[in-house]
């Protein structure tokens, strides 16, 4: 089981990935914004970090950003959980080093079968 | 004739007000929706703990797949919670005053509030429809989320 990362400004959304991902046995750690997780991610070491895009202080392409500057996640699968979907914003995680992007509302399932297949 | 004409507010400055409460009470509504939903997450997560020393079976698979339609549909709150704030970051650009800090929003201050908003309304629909908005909008004038009438009240006659 992994250790995961869950960030997202809104405290449902912060339930509502750790109860999808606990659920099958993943320790999920969870931060309101990207200095929060960036705080946390040095503190502790995590196989993945899911994170959300618009969000205040740091949003969630600059932690990507933030965290593959890091020796410790230049390899880590780093997902973009967000609402967001145009082209435009995707190229924008991409560039900063996002491992994949998913839209919201996601399926519990689906979430899973994707932090398997990039832990893989 | 004259006079009349004069006393009609104009038009921008209405409008500012009314832009400046409809993004308070939206402020407020957001806040006040935000803990019912964190509570509805948090007994999903209590189920879920509950299922898990279950053995599999169609029951437990059942429960299972309910909490995870649970799980899709509150998302859409979450949605609905970042549409509201655009709406409301729109209404603040309407606006002629920056809104206050929302975060520790006591009664005083909430009633304060009020009262300015009040006293610069136009008189007529608009004030009419602030009191309207003020009392199902769900923010009790009292500033506490409406401690005067507790939510699941009955009042028989």
């Amino acid at each position: 089981m992994a250790r995961i990362l869950a960030v997202d400004d809104s405290p449902s959304m912060r339930q509502l990935v750790k109860l999808a991902l606990s659920s099958a046995g993943h320790e999920v750690d969870v931060a309101t914004d990207g200095v929060e997780a960036l705080q946390v991610a040095e503190r502790r070491q995590f196989d993945v970090v899911i994170t959300d895009v618009n969000m205040p202080n740091m949003d969630g392409i600059a932690l990507v950003r933030e965290l593959r500057s890091r020796a410790a996640y230049r390899f880590v699968p780093l997902l973009m959980l967000t609402t967001e979907s145009t082209a435009e914003r995707k190229q924008q995680g991409k560039a900063a080093g996002a491992t994949g992007w998913l839209v919201k509302p996601f399926d519990p399932d689906r979430l899973l079968s994707i932090v398997s297949k990039v832990l893989s | 004739m004259g006079a009349a004409v004069a006393a009609v507010p104009c038009r921008c400055e209405t409008l500012g007000v009314s832009a400046e409460a409809a993004a308070i009470l939206l402020s407020f509504a957001m806040r006040e929706t935000e803990a019912p939903a964190v509570e509805l997450g948090q007994a999903l997560e209590r189920l879920a703990q509950g299922l898990r020393p279950l053995e599999g079976g169609i029951v437990r698979e059942a429960l299972a797949g309910e909490i995870a339609a649970c799980v899709r549909a509150l998302q859409f709150h979450d949605r609905l919670m970042q549409q509201l704030a655009v709406i409301r970051n729109l209404f603040t650009r309407l606006t002629d005053h920056p809104l206050p800090q929302m975060a520790g929003f006591g009664a005083q201050r909430w009633e304060e509030l009020l009262a300015a908003l009040r006293e610069r309304l136009a008189a007529g629909s608009h004030d009419e429809l602030f009191e309207l908005l003020v009392r199902t909008g769900g923010v009790g004038v009292s500033g506490d989320g409406g401690a005067e009438q507790p939510e699941g009240s009955c009042e028989l006659f």
